[in-house]
């Protein structure tokens, strides 16, 4: 989810950019097109209006005047020679100054009224038959008047030069485009590795380390982002102190009063034994029995309540975990529960071995007293319960076998959630004991397991920690 | 004996009291640090109960300035945090045993009777555990007032269980204390001392138990009969 996530975002970052950057590229693009073919076309097309214009200019000096008689005489061979274009058909006129035409391709379109001649000389478009010519007239003097010596071709060469103009510029400037956009794509890739180191640290970091971000190695742009963070998790931290602060007070507060409850009602009780004893009702001592069981479950209730608190996030301090030997742990709270085991005459014993695990020793201690208060209450009299410690496939292991009645195998998963109990079971058990240990064993990375004891009787819970 | 309770909480302080009181203890309380360093310098106690959460001084720098003061009166703290770092903390400073509120009451007579049975011996020489009597310095033992005959390492052994009564002792904490020779002891071998000890101390109910897997504890003594 958080890799996806990432990488969404960096691509929605590039793509936004491209996108914004496209149109004006394109704008820019087609601009410098234009721009291009404006500009290189009108001197090009100037230079054929001049061949055209020289050739009048000869064609005109064939024009002899005698009076008013005007004539014109072009060689064949002459004319041939005008005519010859690789790419062109070439037409000529030449008109008498009463519009008459004296040589050439008849029909040739007269100069526009609207045009006027400059230096004697007239270029424009037109049409010859159905096909597209630019034509160049140019009025000369002659017997009297003025003759007119028009010079056109077909447009396939200016064609071929617009196009020319065009691609020549296009296929440079879309190059520049594309090794523009290119050029982002990458660039933003480059430009968000710091971005992408950073969000690798804050990936990688413990979902319980709350120090802040070091905003010296960020890219500026970042810094807002990482003070934002930073921010964030001072918060986190803050309610986290506050809520460990409240679960010793209210640990303090539920406590003290509960431990004098407890005292008075094994004072009543034994007070009440030595009155019974002198012949007092028996209905009242059972229930002060009552009551007293009441006040050692509520006691429990309260201890296993904040046990899970404590077991949750921000109840602890993950960066206070410490080296420690589960092997040690088990040792140091053997001496409690030897007592009970006895009291219960359950054969409580030990296969202990050294095992290294970064753990709170507290919540570990507490983790243990569930799973043996749990053996011990489901196991009958006679019964054995077994705690264990030590590497398995080098993984830390802490397990807690018995032989009372064991979980049903459909049920072992649902044990794990709070509150639940086994049908049937007629132990005084809030439901929370496992579920604390599962808390217990997700803040430490490990993994819980629920089998069968040995020859398939009992109950056998592990918690197996990730070694190192 | 004579033992000071330091407790704010009057339920909790008169209850532990009474139970105390049941057993034959003159029995004080205050409800504060700076009563109880104060009394302590006007009068001799046995043994203190002090709880570590006391409003105004708590209950850590009563235990610093007892101890700073040179007296070395038993101390049980009592708290209600379930911080380990208290334990550790109280230990540190000198506090001889720890329980965590809510504790049953037998458990809190059995401390304070543990507590006691250790101050007394370290005064004298001789350990008392019901009809067991060590006398350490003649090296005699007497179980029911009738000399008891005991292999030199069988008392060793037995010494070693009788310091920490109630208390699982683990084979390699009594290897360690036992062979002081100079000699590899197995654990098998203290499993025969043990069980030498118990065919003597089981006919006057003096039972040591085994916990399976770690070691011994001897248990409190009970009359014949008067079992829970």
């Amino acid at each position: 989810m958080k890799s996806s996530g990432r990488k969404k975002l960096v691509v929605s970052l590039r793509v936004r950019l491209l996108k914004a950057l496209l149109p004006p590229v394109a704008a820019l693009l087609v601009a410098g097109a234009v721009g291009a073919y404006f500009l290189s076309l009108e001197p090009a097309s100037e230079a054929y209006d001049q061949a055209l214009a020289d050739v009048g200019i000869a064609l005109a000096e064939r024009i002899r005047s005698e009076g008013d008689t005007v004539s014109f005489d072009l060689p064949r061979v002459a004319e041939q020679v005008m005519r010859t274009d690789k790419y062109d058909t070439i037409y000529y006129q030449v008109r008498r100054p009463d519009g008459a035409a004296l040589a050439g391709d008849a029909g040739l379109p007269p100069i526009p009224a609207a045009q006027e001649p400059v230096e004697g000389v007239i270029a424009y478009d037109s049409e010859y038959g159905s096909r597209k010519i630019r034509v160049v007239a140019q009025l000369v003097p002659c017997g009297g008047g003025t003759c007119t010596v028009q010079v056109a071709e077909t447009t396939n060469k200016r064609v071929k030069l617009a196009r020319n103009i065009v691609l020549s510029s296009l296929v440079p400037e879309l190059l520049i485009t594309l090794a523009t956009l290119a050029i982002v794509w990458f660039g933003v890739k480059r430009g968000l590795a710091p971005l992408e180191d950073l969000s690798t640290e804050i990936r990688t970091r413990s979902a319980r380390d709350l120090r802040p971000i070091d905003p010296a190695h960020a890219p500026e742009e970042a810094r807002p982002l990482l003070a934002a963070l930073n921010q964030l998790f001072g918060q986190v931290a803050e309610s986290s102190r506050n809520q460990q602060r409240f679960l010793a007070n209210a640990a303090h507060q539920l406590r003290t009063p509960l431990a004098g409850l407890q005292a008075h009602t094994e004072i009543a009780l034994a007070q009440s034994e030595s009155a019974a004893a002198e012949g007092a009702p028996e209905g009242y001592r059972a229930q002060l029995e009552q009551v007293h069981r009441a006040t050692i479950r509520t006691a429990r209730l309260a201890n296993q309540l904040l046990a899970l608190a404590r077991a949750e996030p921000g109840g602890y301090r993950a960066d206070a975990f410490m080296r420690v030997n589960l092997r040690a742990v088990v040792e140091d709270a053997a001496d409690e529960w030897v007592h009970r085991a006895m009291a219960k005459d359950i054969d409580l014993g030990f296969e202990l071995s050294d095992a290294q695990v970064s753990a709170d020793a507290l919540l570990l201690r507490e983790a243990l007293a569930n799973l043996i208060h749990n053996a011990l209450e489901y196991t009958p009299a006679g019964g054995h319960v077994t705690v264990r410690t030590g590497l398995r496939n080098d993984d830390p292991f802490l397990e807690v076998e018995d032989d009372g009645p064991g979980i049903p195998e459909a049920e072992r998963e649902q044990v794990l959630e709070r509150f639940y109990r086994v049908a049937g079971t007629t132990g005084t058990g809030s439901g929370l004991g496992l579920s604390i240990v599962r808390e217990i064993a997700t803040a430490h990375g490990a993994q819980i397991s629920l089998h069968a004891g040995a020859h398939g009787r009992g109950c056998k819970v592990g918690l197996t920690f990730p070694h190192g | 004996m004579r033992i000071l309770i330091v407790e704010d909480d009057a339920a909790l302080a008169s209850g532990i009291a009474r139970i105390l009181e049941g057993e034959g203890h003159a029995v004080d309380v205050m409800a504060t640090g700076e009563h109880a360093v104060r009394g302590a310098r006007q009068e001799r106690f046995d043994l203190v109960i002090l709880d570590v959460g006391l409003p105004g001084m708590d209950g850590f720098e009563v235990l610093r300035r007892f101890r700073t003061g040179g007296d070395h009166v038993p101390i049980l703290v009592l708290t209600a945090r379930d911080a380990l770092d208290d334990r550790v903390r109280g230990l540190d400073l000198g506090a001889d045993d720890y329980m965590a509120k809510p504790f049953a009451m037998p458990e809190l007579a059995a401390r304070v009777r543990a507590l006691v049975r250790r101050s007394q011996a370290q005064a004298g020489p001789k350990i008392v555990h019901g009809p067991l009597t060590l006398d350490t310095v003649a090296r005699r033992a007497q179980l029911d007032g009738e000399p008891l005959d005991l292999a030199a390492r069988e008392w060793a052994v037995l010494e070693v269980l009788l310091a920490r009564v109630e208390k699982i002792v683990s084979k390699e904490a009594i290897i360690q204390a036992v062979a002081s020779w100079g000699e590899e002891l197995t654990p098998n071998a203290i499993e025969v001392y043990v069980s030498r000890l118990r065919a003597k101390l089981d006919p006057a109910n003096v039972k040591i138990r085994t916990v399976r897997g770690f070691g011994y504890m001897l248990e409190e003594f009970r009359e014949k009969k008067a079992g829970r």
